[in-house]
């Protein structure tokens, strides 16, 4: 666990995490690459962190949260970022960050955090386990204030490659919503979103930005980013969100802009398992569920 | 038609601490800080997932985009979504006409609890197309061909691209607020002195009602801030008689101290019968007694433009039976410091309220200790359709401390209109 003084740059990180792009540059001590395993003890930890409110602003608009006294739920998401950068630009990591998918993603808020308070964002990895489609490693996060964990994330990548038969380990609990459910919802995503969120979210992976700098890697156009949906579906049930919940999502086919997809949700206090698709063909984006801490608790307890 | 009427009763009230324009709230929209209004109320109040019988509430300026503000606002809450809404748009009287509105609908059984809100921006400002922009854009809408289109939009002019900035100016006059409350310090003869008392006194009483956690259950922080940004707790004489006078010209007697400065913020009051309130275990701050809208023809009359409150006040007392000394607290809106000196000048004038009013003698003097005792506009700024909710909510919890008494509320509007109310506590009149 290595402290910082203040939230790393991004664009350098970013820099560094495409350098083993370039053949043979991975053997270079301070460039990540050379293969092998995540070495354990790798993160980095940020205290003193206060979001400043025009970034949150710009963050709920971008999203569609309301600017409340509290944070956006996946907002933390955003402070730990530059810290998911650190980890995987490492020059102990073994293999660039560029081409990793991130698949799943859990968010664990404990209680809403206000505006103003102090933070520390911890982020830690996950060694490498087989996955039927490559390798898999997950970024920990975790948000404290004032010693208490407020909220904590689970991040998991797939580096693509070859296959394992060995079972893989289990993965987020998310049952697939019934593609009947209607939508809620129908949300046009513009050609630009990609560097909105962007901005906001200090993610400019090029897959995002432009198509002309996805296609090099493989997409004919820009995608929408992962968090984005994900936070765009929160924010479709801000107010109904309890005070203190899990929310996982799994990313299934990525997004390409523009885009018009759909919303649905069903669910009751305790549970929601909502999914996002395309508007017109119905293409799976992204399944989730939402599962209230209080009743987990009153379950632990019974 | 219910024949008979019930009581209603104030059961609580909050807000958002008021910044400065273009202070702590200047990303919040309308609608973020009406909903936080109402998301700590529904805290403060259990109200999570029920269904009330109305929220009515406003916005003096207001975007395109916010249509049907508070009903957006209320689907932002945790309140059951069925609970309908309206916007309602009366200047400066909106947070309390919306009151009005449902207390009414209470007391005649169409409902039996309701909210009543309010918010402004003046950061956040509404900036719309340059209106001759707007006009070519529409006529060039408006033609069939292309060529007519085109035609149509040759129109457009580099003067154009200037957008149409909302004013705080009266349409019929051309006059802003502040420059028609100059006039009407001018007519009452109102000394620079005199409302810069009023000044300090507002703000005093603000800052020891927060020294006294009298705020405390009827204010939600908001962005970081935890008490309205415009209090002075140090505002003193010496201070305010340095100021340059903003209105009036140069022999001006308002100032940028003594006048409510631009602001945001949001309140809401939630209001119930009797029962609802008791099946529920709430309190009962203050019950709803009374109430009067009034205007004023200052086009053609020459009356003052803020004056609307005295006529409304002295209509409502002569229907209540109540003469103005009757009142154990005045809650008179400080839009200016100029405005409430004006008004409490007319009521003690005997020929105003004889020719004016109506009236056979002069209305009187107030105590003026009994006047705006936990602060007024001036200290605490007056996002426009939030003031009114802000006063409700204090005055219903005055009353609620003191078990028995009552309380009057006074809000001039733009237009020529005027807003009162009366709020006695739950124990009666002392």
């Amino acid at each position: 666990m290595t402290r910082l003084e203040s939230s790393p740059s991004i664009l350098p990180l970013y820099l560094k995490a495409a350098m083993p792009l370039i053949p043979g540059a991975s053997s270079l001590p301070f460039l990540p690459g050379g293969g092998g395993e995540i070495p354990s003890g790798l993160g980095f930890e940020l205290k003193g962190v206060v979001p400043q409110q025009d970034q949150v602003a710009e963050y709920a608009k971008v999203c569609g949260f309301p600017l409340k006294d509290r944070l956006p739920p996946t907002f933390p998401h955003v402070l730990a970022f530059p810290l998911h950068m650190a980890v995987m630009s490492n020059g102990e990591f073994p293999f660039g960050a560029v081409g990793l998918v991130h698949i799943e993603n859990s968010i664990n808020q404990l209680r809403p955090i206000a505006f103003g308070e102090m933070l520390e964002v911890k982020v830690e990895v996950t060694s490498l386990s087989p996955h039927p489609k490559g390798q898999i490693f997950s970024l920990l996060t975790e948000v404290s204030a004032a010693g208490e964990t407020v909220w904590t994330e689970t991040s998991t990548m797939l580096r693509r490659g070859k296959g394992s038969k060995k079972p893989s380990a289990p993965g987020l609990e998310i049952p697939t919503l019934d593609p009947g459910t209607p939508a809620s919802a129908t949300w046009k995503l513009p050609a630009d979103l990609g560097r909105r969120y962007g901005a906001v979210s200090g993610d400019r992976n090029p897959i995002h930005m432009h198509a002309l700098t996805a296609k090099p890697l493989g997409f004919h156009s820009a995608i929408a980013h992962g968090m984005w949906t994900a936070a765009r579906a929160l924010a479709q049930i801000e107010s109904r969100l309890p005070d203190s919940f899990t929310a996982g999502v799994r990313f299934r086919k990525p997004i390409f802009l523009p885009a018009r997809v759909q919303f649905a949700a069903e669910g009751d206090g305790t549970e929601t398992l909502f999914a996002v698709r395309d508007a017109r063909k119905g293409t799976p984006h992204m399944d989730g569920r939402i599962t209230s801490n209080a009743n987990e608790t009153a379950k632990a307890s019974n | 038609m219910n024949k008979k009427t019930r009581k209603v009763a104030v059961v609580g009230a909050n807000r958002i601490p008021f910044a400065r324009s273009n202070g702590a709230y200047s990303h919040a929209s309308n609608q973020d800080m009406l909903t936080s209004a109402l998301d700590g109320l529904i805290d403060r109040f259990g109200l999570e997932g029920e269904t009330l019988g109305e929220v009515a509430g406003g916005a003096v300026l207001k975007h395109s985009r916010d249509r049907d503000l508070t009903r957006e606002s209320v689907l932002g809450t945790r309140l059951a979504a069925e609970t309908p809404a309206y916007d309602v748009q009366q200047a400066c009287g909106t947070g309390l006409e919306t009151t009005v509105l449902v207390a009414n609908k209470i007391a005649l059984g169409q409902i039996d609890a309701g909210i009543a809100c309010g918010a402004d921006t003046t950061s956040d400002a509404p900036i719309a197309l340059n209106e001759e922009l707007r006009e070519t854009l529409l006529e060039a809408n408006r033609q069939t061909t292309t060529l007519g289109r085109i035609k149509a939009l040759t129109n457009v002019r580099p003067q154009h691209l200037v957008p149409a900035i909302p004013r705080n100016e009266e349409p019929r006059t051309g006059l802003s607020m502040g420059e028609h409350c100059a006039i009407m310090a001018a007519d009452w003869e109102i000394s620079r002195s005199e409302q810069d008392a009023l000044t300090v006194a507002s703000h005093h009483n603000l800052a020891a009602a927060y020294e006294r956690g009298f705020f405390e259950d009827l204010i939600t922080p908001y962005l970081g801030l935890r008490q309205d940004q415009n209090l002075r707790p140090d505002s003193s004489l010496v201070k305010l008689a340095g100021l340059k006078p903003v209105f009036g010209g140069p022999e001006g007697t308002m100032t940028a101290a003594n006048s409510t400065p631009l602001s945001d913020g949001a309140s809401a009051v939630l209001l119930a019968s009797e029962d609802w309130a008791k099946e529920r275990g709430l309190p009962i701050l203050a019950f709803v007694e009374e109430a009067q809208t009034a205007a004023v023809d200052y086009l053609h009359k020459r009356e003052g433009l803020l004056m609307a409150p005295a006529y409304a006040m002295s209509e409502m007392l002569a229907r209540a039976n109540l003469s103005l000394q009757d009142f154990d607290y005045y809650e008179i809106h400080e839009a200016f410091a100029a405005q409430v000196l004006c008004t409490l000048k007319a009521w003690e004038d005997p020929d105003y309220c004889r020719q004016k009013l109506g009236r056979s003698e002069a209305m009187g003097p107030i105590d003026r200790s009994k006047l705006n005792v936990n602060g007024g506009s001036l200290a605490a700024a007056h996002p426009f359709a939030a003031t009114g909710g802000r006063i409700v909510g204090s005055l219903a919890k005055q009353l609620h401390e003191d078990g028995t008494g009552r309380g009057v509320i006074s809000i001039c509007a733009a237009g020529g209109q005027g807003v009162v109310a009366i709020l006695e506590a739950p124990g009666g009149k002392k």
